[in-house]
Formats: structure tokens, C-alpha cells, sequence
């Protein structure tokens, strides 16, 4: 595998929760570059499991090794009301890809002189995406760690999002918790949490409409 | 320095920065004509003197330490802070990059202070003019070093705590520094007791920072050779009150 390329790995016995343990990996799980789903029901862990992975959470047993840059986008992440979304690309990213955000939004038909509080939940989901999007290292493997980042998007802007996944699957490897709104999205690998496991499952044909029957 | 540009873009966007430039650049010259140097012309410059570094102060307190408590409450629950800690901006990193950008507000107020009262406050006297531009560089240098710290301490305990505990807590400091040490001098018993006189000594004197008795009275500027030591005074406190703030700042809100 290339040195660039970004890898999460989570050893077996990897064990997530706050203190107390709510689900731990029963064998080894390699993710690569590209995008992985991480489903489960509410409340076992999605969260818990990423935001230990980005480390700011402490695991309650186990090991995990992570290598590239990581960025993890809280679902809750907010910025000040009265900041601009062109003065956020602006303030969080370099100059040479400030045109490029400023043209995905446009392209998105988000307004980027509006002020943050005055966006939608999917308009200020947009703004985060941008963001963690041309906050990539070009030049060096990317994690990027996206909690719930389909609440209230659209799905033409879902889509142009999923197009951008697709084309630079080599160098960031995305980690997606979400709650799939209709069954024949396309699942190819998906880190299950169900009950107190955390499994790796892969398939090409793999769809939510299959790996949602796992989680009942 | 991403979160830097973000909290500078942010105070610049809330606006409130006009009101401080306002507050300090403006509203003393209204002030003396409600003074009593419209009936005395001699008290007018000194009145401009008083006027100005008091707004200064209150400024810095009411706009200062409450934005630094804002924006450490907002970077710790907004999710921002969990955000910049995951991308290597570690804690203490993030700490001083809105420190930094609240600061770059707050520093060119005493600045301005120095000015008008160098500029339109200044005695006709040639010697006295040039002591009085070295109080005012001395005080604007002076305010500069007390406030940082009390700016980063605000931050930090707002992270932890929330906004009005982190504002309350610099302004209750500022205040009882340049004031209730002084009531404490006059009311308490110091000789008589050991634990006040301790309360005392231990306490932030920051009045040793505050120029308006020796701009109204003209008492001249501290000496050069004392100036160091006062520096090292604060510059001390400044190092107790930057660990502190470190310890107690958060970059993200308790799970």
C-alpha cells in the first residue's frame, strides 16, 4: 500500500464508551481509502466510535491506529450566527482553495453572503462539508470522520457530495454515520455496531435495505 | 492560525468592536462638557485625561472579558473546539489563538488612550509635556500587560463553566484589584491580622496600573528605574493567571 494512502485500523478487542463500555470490536478491521457507512441504531455508538477514532475521546480498552490527517465534523457543529459563509471558507481555508469552496457552494446553490445563523440545517450542512471537504491535504492521506453529515441535505447536494467521495477516494478515507433514507443506497463497506459488536461488512451489491435487517 | 481568523472574522462581523472604538475615541470629549471643566477650563484636559483611560477601562472589562467569555463558552460547546482538537490544534494552541484575536481588538484601546491624551490632553509646559507622554506610554504598556492575562482567563474559565461565571470572574478580579484592595487596606486591620494582611500582599494590585490619579494630578511618570519592577510585578501575575487558564480552559464540552 502506497504511504500516502490514509488506513484506520481497529484491533480486535477495541472497546468504545463513555467509562462505561458500550460495544467493542471482536477481530481486526482495516479500512482503506474511499467511503465507509457506520450504521447502527440510535444511541450504540456511532458517535462514540468516531469520536474516538479522531481521539478525543479516550477508548475504554483496546488499540486503534490511525494514519493521515484527520478531520471529524461533529453533527452538532455550529459557527457564530453572524459570520458569513464566505468569511468561514475564508477564516478555515487556504487561500488557494477558497475559489473552489466559493464554486461548490455556488454550484449548491448555497449563498455564501448569508450569515450562518440565518442558513438552513441543510444549507449550514453544506457549509461544514465545504469546509472539511477543501480542508483535505492534497499531498498526504486524509481520515475524515462525518457524523450524521446527511441530516437535511437534499439529495442533489447529497449527490454532488457522494460524486466528490467518489473521485477522491484514493487519498481521504471517509467514515459516515448515518440513518440511510431509502433502501437501495449503495453500502459497499459498513462498519455495523449491533448490540455490543463492532463488525466490518462488505459487499459490492450491499445495500442499506440488506444491512438494516441486521440492526433490528 | 485557522481558529485566529475565524474568532477575528467573527468579532468583526458582530460589529460591537465600533462601539468600544466609539466608547474610547469619541465619548470622552462628550463626557468633559458634562464635567466640571466646562466651568473651569483648567480641569477640561485633565478631565479628557480621566475620561479616556476610564473608558479604556471600562472597555476592556464589559466588552473585553465578556467576548472572551463568548467566544471560550461558544468554541467549547458550538463543537468547534472538538473539531480544531481533532485537526492537531491542540487545547493550549486554541486557548491563544482566541486569546490573539480578541487581544488584536482590545490592544489598540489603551493605544488610543495614550494618544488623545498626548494629542488633545496634553500640558502647554514643555517638561510637562514630555512627562506626560511617558505616563501615558508607561499606563499603555501597563494595561496592556494586566489585561492578557485576565482576557485568557475569562476564556478559559468560560470553557469550563460557562460565559457569566468566565466574565465575572476577570471583571471581579479587575475590579478588586484596582479598587477593593485599596478598601481592604483602609477598612481591614492589617497589622492586627495575619490573615488579612496576607489576603493582602497576595493580592492582584492592579491600582499600581491605573494612570488617573497621576494624570489628574499631575504626580509625573514612575520613575524608569521602578518601571521594571512593576513590569515584573504583573508579568508574574500574568504567568500564574496564563497556567491557570491553561489548566482550566477546555476545548469541548464534558460528554
Amino acid at each position: 500500500m502506497n504511504l500516502q494512502s490514509p488506513q484506520l485500523k481497529l484491533k480486535a478487542g477495541l472497546t468504545i464508551g463513555y467509562g462505561k463500555p458500550i460495544a467493542s470490536a471482536a477481530e481486526d478491521i482495516v479500512l482503506g481509502g474511499g467511503t465507509h457507512f457506520l450504521i447502527a441504531r440510535n444511541g450504540r455508538g456511532k458517535t462514540t466510535l468516531l469520536r474516538t477514532l479522531s481521539k478525543t475521546l479516550k477508548q475504554v480498552d483496546g488499540a486503534f491506529e490511525a494514519r493521515g490527517k484527520t478531520q471529524y465534523l461533529p453533527e452538532d457543529l455550529r459557527f457564530d450566527p453572524e459570520i458569513t459563509v464566505s468569511g468561514i471558507f475564508r477564516a478555515m481555508l487556504p487561500s488557494s482553495r477558497f475559489q473552489d469552496s466559493i464554486n461548490l457552494a455556488t454550484s449548491l446553490e448555497l449563498d455564501v453572503r448569508k450569515p450562518y445563523g440565518k442558513l438552513s440545517t441543510g444549507n449550514r450542512r453544506k457549509t461544514h462539508l465545504i469546509m472539511a471537504e477543501h480542508s483535505v491535504d492534497p499531498d498526504k492521506g486524509n481520515i475524515l470522520l462525518l457524523d450524521e453529515p446527511f441530516s437535511g441535505l437534499d439529495a442533489y447536494a447529497r449527490e454532488i457530495f457522494e460524486n466528490i467521495w467518489r473521485s477522491s477516494s484514493e487519498k481521504v478515507l471517509r467514515l459516515v454515520s448515518c440513518h440511510p433514507d431509502y433502501d437501495s443506497m449503495g453500502m459497499p463497506s459498513a462498519i455495523v455496531i449491533q448490540g455490543s459488536g463492532i463488525r466490518h461488512t462488505t459487499g459490492s451489491e450491499q445495500t442499506w435495505s440488506e444491512l438494516k435487517q441486521q440492526l433490528n | 492560525m485557522r481558529l485566529f481568523r475565524l474568532t477575528t472574522a467573527t468579532l468583526f462581523r458582530r460589529k460591537s468592536w465600533v462601539v468600544c472604538a466609539f466608547c474610547v475615541g469619541v465619548l470622552p470629549f462628550l463626557l468633559v462638557q458634562i464635567s466640571s471643566g466646562t466651568e473651569n477650563p483648567a480641569l477640561l484636559k485633565p478631565a479628557l485625561a480621566q475620561a479616556t483611560w476610564a473608558m479604556t477601562l471600562l472597555t476592556s472589562i464589559f466588552w473585553g472579558f465578556y467576548t472572551a467569555a463568548r467566544q471560550g463558552e461558544s468554541n467549547a460547546r458550538s463543537g468547534l473546539g472538538e473539531y480544531f482538537l481533532t485537526t492537531g490544534v491542540s487545547a493550549g494552541r486554541q486557548l491563544f489563538e482566541m486569546w490573539l484575536a480578541i487581544f488584536t481588538y482590545l490592544a489598540p484601546l489603551p493605544l488610543i488612550s495614550a494618544a488623545i491624551c498626548t494629542l488633545a490632553a496634553s500640558p502647554a509646559l514643555p517638561d510637562e509635556r514630555s512627562m506626560w507622554l511617558a505616563t501615558n506610554i508607561q499606563y499603555a504598556i501597563l494595561f496592556l500587560v494586566v489585561m492578557a492575562p485576565l482576557v485568557a482567563l475569562a476564556c478559559a474559565v468560560a470553557s469550563r463553566l460557562g460565559s457569566i461565571t468566565g466574565f465575572m470572574a476577570s471583571s471581579a478580579l479587575a475590579i478588586y484589584g484596582l479598587y477593593g484592595v485599596g478598601y481592604l487596606k483602609l477598612l481591614g486591620d492589617l497589622e492586627g491580622n495575619a490573615l488579612a494582611k496576607w489576603v493582602w500582599t497576595s493580592s492582584p494590585h492592579y491600582h499600581f496600573a491605573d494612570p488617573t490619579e497621576r494624570l489628574r494630578y499631575k504626580l509625573g511618570a514612575i520613575a524608569w528605574d521602578k518601571f521594571p519592577l512593576l513590569l515584573a510585578y504583573f508579568g508574574g501575575i500574568m504567568l500564574v493567571y496564563v497556567a491557570l487558564s491553561r489548566l482550566v480552559f477546555r476545548a469541548r464540552a464534558a460528554a
